[in-house]
């Protein structure tokens, strides 16, 4: 049977009358990558915080949380020593240098002066760092203070590694490199745990994955099944405003799904001869057809209107 | 589950001495700009009390020149403004602003190690910033060595008591403004009313006893023992009064500071 390395079950979280996680359950295998899809305000941070005891989940005699053997609201030193985080900000010390700032960090895990030095030369190599080591932070772009950021998480060369939306904001060579890295970390054992909103970033490096919306889970499988499971494999999107009985032509009558929005319709369905037939007969629209993605998944599972907390 | 995970969790002391670390790094990254000051400002308020106020002021104060009285007073005020400073805005900042706390606290050490590693270094300060003063009141003559090296050890503890003080009322601040209140409420008539520019018994005696509830009082009084090498045993009562009021402020600063680290 393979080793859980999170095991999570009724967890709760409430602010107040809000609340933010209610009743989450999900277990995270060792050596994959799970992934917390949702979107903002979904309460995916605050799991992440609750697993290394940055907040305090609601007491239940119910609830349990494992996280390498160990219960955060008990010790969480001991999850804290065998783990590394990447929070969202880039939380770095702007007075210090790259090797400073990773020497800080070092002292935090009672590394001696030697074995710092040559686990920092380590790491500023294998995130592609070596030539910033004696920069100001001021001097690093947003992809270089990141991957910084992640360098500094490693620094206990982690069993777990949790990133909270690890490449937001980032371009796109910055985001593959830091997915290559991930990949390799997990090669070598490292159990990772991320936050994403990019479906992209899910469906390359996630082993599983679970959809949060509003403090609840929606679903959670790898994201192939998650696909298969969800939504139609072909999408049709049509844009510009047209009037419902253009869509109630014959070749959409059956198996074809239609979701009307102001500007763009999309007809969802597995045949994609189907589609393309409609598609040409479509005169001058503007029209695209694509295989669905994690994204329609995710769209049709949190819905495509903003709540109160985005 | 079975668990074959053997943390390596730092022992206290090594936790509590990576925070301190991690401010002395910051602090000393830059020289110029941080250790210059602590000894400009008593030079120049030397400068301008002894060459301009102490012609007019001819009587002594308790057996001192006012320049002697006055300086040995500046001791803790350093000592004092500093750790306020630091455990003020400095605090604020690194809780609010720049994050840094929350990276901190990815690391195996807890909110407590936090709250008390800040309250050392800012007792660190008050240390340095007593040593400065020390060194130019030295070196104008106005205090003598030996023993007045002594001083900087009160001036830690004065920055420890104040940075118990200071956290507390950052618990409580909402936005960096507020803080404002505190150095103009409480902080600035400290520096009036005990007894380091005018001896308290010249206060009248009914404010009399708000002087000695004043923390900053009982600082002044054992630095200026050290200084002048005159002892009276009502110095034990100024010393309990410190270390009570650490003990007493500090946990009630590391209860309420730590529901604002660990939500």
């Amino acid at each position: 049977m393979p080793e859980n390395v999170i095991t999570v079950k009724i967890l709760n979280k409430s602010f107040g009358k809000l609340c933010a996680v209610c009743d989450l359950s999900f277990e995270v295998e060792a050596n994959t990558c799970f992934g917390f899809l949702g979107p903002n305000g979904a309460g995916k941070t605050t799991v992440m915080k609750m697993l290394y005891g940055k907040c305090l989940r609601d007491r239940k005699d119910d609830t349990v949380v494992n996280v390498l053997g160990y219960d955060p609201v008990e010790n969480e030193l001991a999850i804290k020593s065998m783990s590394g985080v990447v929070q969202q900000e880039d939380n770095l010390d702007d007075e210090l240098n790259v090797i400073q700032n990773l020497l800080i960090y070092a002292n935090f895990y009672g590394l001696v002066k030697t074995a710092a030095k040559k686990q920092i030369e380590y790491l500023l190599d294998f995130l592609e760092l070596s030539a910033k080591a004696k920069s100001r932070i001021r001097e690093l772009s947003g992809g270089m203070k990141r991957r910084l950021v992640i360098a500094r998480a490693l620094m206990n060369n982690p069993k777990l590694l949790i990133l909270d939306e690890p490449t937001t904001g980032l371009d796109p060579q910055v985001r593959h490199l830091i997915w290559d890295k991930l990949h390799q970390l997990k090669k070598r054992g490292t159990t990772i745990l991320l936050t994403t909103h990019y479906m992209e970033e899910a469906f390359q490096i996630c082993d599983e994955v679970l959809i949060m919306h509003k403090g609840r889970k929606i679903m959670s499988d790898t994201p192939q099944e998650l696909l298969k499971q969800n939504v139609e494999q072909y999408v049709l999107e049509v844009t510009g405003s047209y009037s419902a009985n253009l869509f109630e032509s014959p070749e959409l009558s059956q198996n074809v799904r239609i979701e009307k929005a102001e500007e763009m319709t999309r007809l969802y369905s597995d045949d994609t001869e189907r589609l393309r037939a409609f598609a040409n007969k479509l005169h001058g629209a503007q029209y695209y057809l694509r295989q669905a993605n994690l994204e329609d998944v995710f769209l049709r599972a949190t819905g495509r209107g903003l709540d109160d907390k985005q | 589950m079975t668990n074959n995970n053997t943390p390596n969790i730092p022992p206290l002391w090594r936790r509590l001495y990576s925070v301190w670390y991690r401010h002395v790094r910051v602090y000393t990254r830059n020289m110029f700009s941080n250790a210059l000051p602590p000894f400009l400002e008593p030079l120049l308020f030397l400068a301008g009390v002894g060459l301009g106020l102490t012609k007019y002021i001819t009587s002594t104060m308790q057996g001192l020149t006012y320049i002697e009285f006055l300086g040995t007073g500046l001791l803790m005020t350093s000592s004092m403004f500093t750790s306020s400073f630091e455990c003020t805005f400095g605090t604020f900042i690194r809780l609010e602003f720049d994050k840094v706390y929350d990276g901190m606290l990815a690391a195996p050490i807890t909110a407590n190690n936090l709250i008390i590693g800040e309250i050392l270094w800012a007792g660190s300060k008050g240390f340095f910033f007593s040593f400065a003063v020390l060194c130019i009141l030295t070196v104008f003559g106005i205090i003598s060595l030996p023993h007045s090296l002594f001083v900087p050890l009160i001036g830690f503890i004065t920055g420890v008591m104040f940075a118990t003080l200071a956290l507390l009322v950052t618990s409580f601040v909402k936005t960096i403004n507020h803080f404002n209140f505190y150095f103009t409420g409480l902080l600035s008539p400290m520096f009036f009313f005990s007894g380091v520019v005018f001896p308290i018994s010249n206060l009248h005696e009914k404010i009399r006893p708000v002087a000695e509830v004043l923390p900053l009082t009982h600082s002044v009084r054992l630095a200026r023992a050290i200084c002048t090498n005159r002892y009276s045993a009502s110095l034990a009562g100024d010393f309990l009064y410190i270390i009570l009021f650490i003990f007493v402020v500090g946990f009630l600063a590391v209860r309420r500071l730590r529901r604002r680290l660990v939500n």
